[in-house]
């Protein structure tokens, strides 16, 4: 194993594969930033140029892509309230309040700090547990998927809310829009209106950036007041740097998002969404001061960063030791793995060449190129903020409609994006929150097509959601919380 | 300064032979993939496209245009004007869709320019499962309890597929549609199903890595991608089916163009420069042109309507 790492080691260090894995890591940062763009696309562009590479060099370029946007999804989200990708949703509770204080500069320097000991930490796990984390992948069938979603709705509507009731209801809105389109057992089109467009559902991105960026600008310029520019220039650019400290400080935080990103991330298809918000709800739960979460309070940017990079490494190990992709990104990376001929496997960990440990490396590699990116640019981002309020959210809004319509070039998406928005607003004026919406969007088709998918595997037999043991677990956790969480609002409305 | 002439004096050489041929292209290429990026359709022309921008001298962009099983972007690809600037990369679904009558148009609008490469639909079941050949899961499919079948979507090719095989063995098969392959596949390695039908690429390494255990392919002759693998011909079962991508045009691309492309993708495939890439997506090159490819596309369209049954509206 030692001569296999110094193998890899010889593959990566290499002028040709540093820079590749440097130029990955640039575009990943670059698409991960600007809202509507994924790092999917990122790695998707990147796939041809990586034919002629050497599999090292190319599989590191990808990985570059893959961390360099998973760690700056958090630059919009700290500076505008608008997270770059579904998994930053989490980063803008705090993110955002913190950046109103004027502390954008150090809530950038803890999410990039925190998204690098999440990425480092992944991967570690990675390459010492992947086979038997991905065995315990393998374990989730049916009955625990629909488990695992009903318990990442009670996270939602716990964390994203001011009020659980309020919050549930934004969650099932999300759930009640995700039934449009084809079902998923039948193949019947489902509110669709013979709409092509909506065959396949509401798209996630149009959703996401109609009920954040759009709903965020509807509602900076109701409020728009010329004196506030003043104000943006208030925020000091000299606090701006990374903060290795601050976030060691918060080991809580730091535990919980690296723990829930390696656990929770492996999970395929629903791991994503996921990881960051259970990272959040137990940083909270185990803090001394669960009050301030939600006001701009560092450790709630900790626990969502290093999830969110976390969740990276974990979604590599159904990747590599199975070759099953979690999501988006994670797809267009195992098409580039097998191009290069790289078959994943059980037996890629086995394997002696060191091609396998060169791709943990470059992945350790990607992440310090990613910190080094981020320290030298967060003097760059936050100067966005010194942008006139009136010509950033007239380009915010441009940089809207080129990612939706950039997606698949279907003008429906930028109707349901303006729809979403004028939703968004109206949501966030009267504290529903637009969190649980989107998220409800994403669990909602796990829940359902996994709850049929069970009662048809079973024949119409419900009890295994209730007698597999992870399925169990699973509902047990989410009705305590739920319990926990009705009885801490009913405390906190009545004052002692 | 040597290797800079040259690239030079090619590029110079790239740039004037299409002036000379038919004026075609000059200037980039769309190409429509019907599918999000990284799906089989994506990956095989994303690997394709550097060979066919060298031999092409323009540009090809690639644009994934998903939704509705690839019914949005072929319903794109058909209404797009037909001058050889917006082509697409086909496969089976088309075929599929045009079964399940779920879209407007059939496979006559288009022009099919080449196929470029096929796979085998592919059984598997759990290495450590109980059932270890197609004749152990038709038998143990016939008592009270069906046996679970994964596969992709409904009205995906791979799930008419497994209605065919259900069909054909006359087998008691419990259908399972799962969002996508990979889905399916973990679904089968963690005894969740008792077999999966999917394209061999999308098993290709699930079955090299030995976690699953191919029953049955959908080749008339075994291939030597999977020697291991019986057809259901040798197993007594008529069914002759294969996963194809290629290209389409808009009906009414002009000659020239498709023998531009046909050109092409002919020196590709006498250079071998994509055999290797082939090999390793889990597909071979079998191409196909003119007449008899059209042949092929009017058997495939037959068999998949046949197979579609009252699935269809």
């Amino acid at each position: 194993m030692i001569s296999g790492y110094l193998d890899g080691l010889e593959m990566v260090l290499q002028l040709g594969t540093l820079l590749a894995i440097a130029g990955g890591t640039l575009l990943g940062i670059i698409m991960g930033a600007l809202p509507g763009l994924t790092s999917a696309m990122a790695i998707a562009l990147l796939l041809p140029v990586t034919f002629g590479m050497p599999p090292v060099m190319g599989i590191g370029m990808l990985l570059g892509a893959l961390c360099g946007a998973g760690a700056s999804g958090s630059i919009p989200a700290i500076l505008l309230n608008i997270p770059g990708t579904p998994s930053s949703v989490a980063t803008t509770f705090d993110g955002f309040p913190m950046a109103q204080k004027g502390e954008a500069g150090r809530a950038l320097g803890l999410s990039i700090v925190a998204s690098f000991f999440g990425g480092v930490a992944s991967m570690v796990i990675l390459s010492l547990l992947a086979p038997p984390i991905a065995e315990f992948a393998l374990r989730f069938g049916a009955a625990e998927y629909f488990s695992l979603s009903i318990f990442g709705l009670v996270i939602i509507a716990s964390v994203a809310g001011k009020s659980l009731m309020k919050g549930l209801i934004a969650g099932l809105l999300g759930f009640f829009a995700s039934t449009i389109g084809t079902d998923p057992i039948t193949g019947v089109g489902r509110f669709t209106f013979d709409q092509l467009s909506l065959l396949t559902g509401i798209n996630l991105l149009p959703a996401l950036i109609g009920l954040f960026a759009v709903s965020q600008v509807l509602k900076d310029a109701f409020e728009y007041d010329p004196s506030a520019r003043l104000k943006a220039s208030e925020h000091r650019v000299d606090i701006a740097r990374p903060r290795f400290l601050e976030t060691l400080k918060h080991w809580r935080a730091l535990m919980a998002g690296i723990l829930s990103g390696s656990i929770v991330g492996p999970v395929p298809g629903a791991g994503g969404s996921i990881a960051s918000l259970v990272a959040y709800d137990q940083a909270r739960r185990f803090s001394k001061s669960p009050d301030k979460f939600g006001t701009g309070h560092a450790p709630g940017i900790v626990s969502v960063e290093s999830a969110n990079n976390a969740l990276l490494g974990g979604a590599l190990i159904p990747t590599l030791a199975l070759g099953i992709p979690g999501e988006a990104a994670t797809a267009v990376l195992l098409g580039g793995l097998m191009i290069q001929g790289i078959t994943p496997g059980p037996m890629l960990f086995d394997n002696h060449d060191g091609t396998v440990y060169g791709i943990f490396l470059a992945y350790l590699v990607a992440n310090a190129f990613m910190l080094l990116i981020m320290c030298l640019g967060i003097k760059v981002f936050i100067r966005v903020l010194m942008v006139p309020r009136k010509q950033l959210l007239a380009s915010i809004l441009v940089f809207c409609f080129i990612g939706v319509y950039g997606v698949d070039g279907d003008t429906f998406n930028l109707y349901l994006m303006l729809g979403f928005g004028v939703l968004g607003y109206f949501l966030n004026r009267y504290n529903f929150g637009t969190a649980p919406v989107i998220l409800g969007l994403i669990l909602g088709p796990i829940a359902e097509s996994n709850l049929r998918r069970g009662l048809q595997a079973f024949q119409g037999d419900w009890t295994p959601f209730f007698t597999r043991p992870i399925s169990l677990t699973f509902l047990i956790i989410a009705l305590l919380l739920l319990v926990i969480t009705i009885l801490q609002n009913y405390r906190a409305r009545r004052p002692a | 300064m040597k290797k800079l002439l040259g690239t030079l004096t090619l590029a110079a050489a790239v740039v004037a032979a299409p002036a000379l041929a038919a004026d075609y292209p000059t200037k980039k290429i769309d190409m429509i993939v019907p599918f999000s990026a990284g799906g089989g359709n994506d990956t095989f022309i994303r690997a394709l496209q550097p060979l066919l921008e060298k031999r092409l001298g323009e540009d090809l962009v690639i644009r994934n245009i998903p939704g509705g099983g690839g019914a949005v972007g072929m319903s794109r690809a058909v209404s797009s004007r037909a001058d050889g600037y917006t082509l697409l990369a086909a496969s089976n679904a088309m075929l599929t869709l045009e079964a399940m009558g779920n879209v407007a148009f059939t496979h006559d609008d288009f022009d099919f320019i080449a196929k470029v490469v096929e796979e085998p639909y592919v059984i598997a079941v759990n290495s450590d499962g109980k059932y270890k050949d197609l004749k152990s899961l038709v038998s143990g499919a016939t008592s009270d309890t069906p046996i679970r079948i994964g596969s992709s979507g409904v009205g995906s090719s791979a799930y008419i597929t497994a209605r065919a095989v259900a069909d054909i063995t006359g087998a008691n098969f419990n259908l399972i549609p799962y969002p996508g392959g990979s889905e399916a596949i973990s679904a089968a390695m963690g005894n969740h199903v008792d077999a999966v039908v999917l394209g061999g690429s999308e098993l290709r390494s699930a079955l090299k890595s030995g976690r699953l255990k191919g029953v049955a392919m959908s080749y008339a002759e075994r291939s030597d991608s999977l020697p291991d693998v019986p057809t259901f011909q040798e197993q007594g079962y008529d069914l002759t089916l294969t996963v194809w991508r290629g290209i389409a045009a808009p009906k009414g691309t002009p000659e020239a163009v498709e023998q531009k492309w046909v050109e092409a993708i002919k020196q590709i495939v006498a250079e071998g420069a994509y055999d290797k890439t082939a090999r390793n997506l889990g597909t071979e090159v079998s191409p196909l042109y003119g007449e008899k490819l059209d042949e092929f596309i009017d058997h495939s369209a037959e068999v998949m309507s046949a197979a579609a049954g009252d699935l269809a509206k």
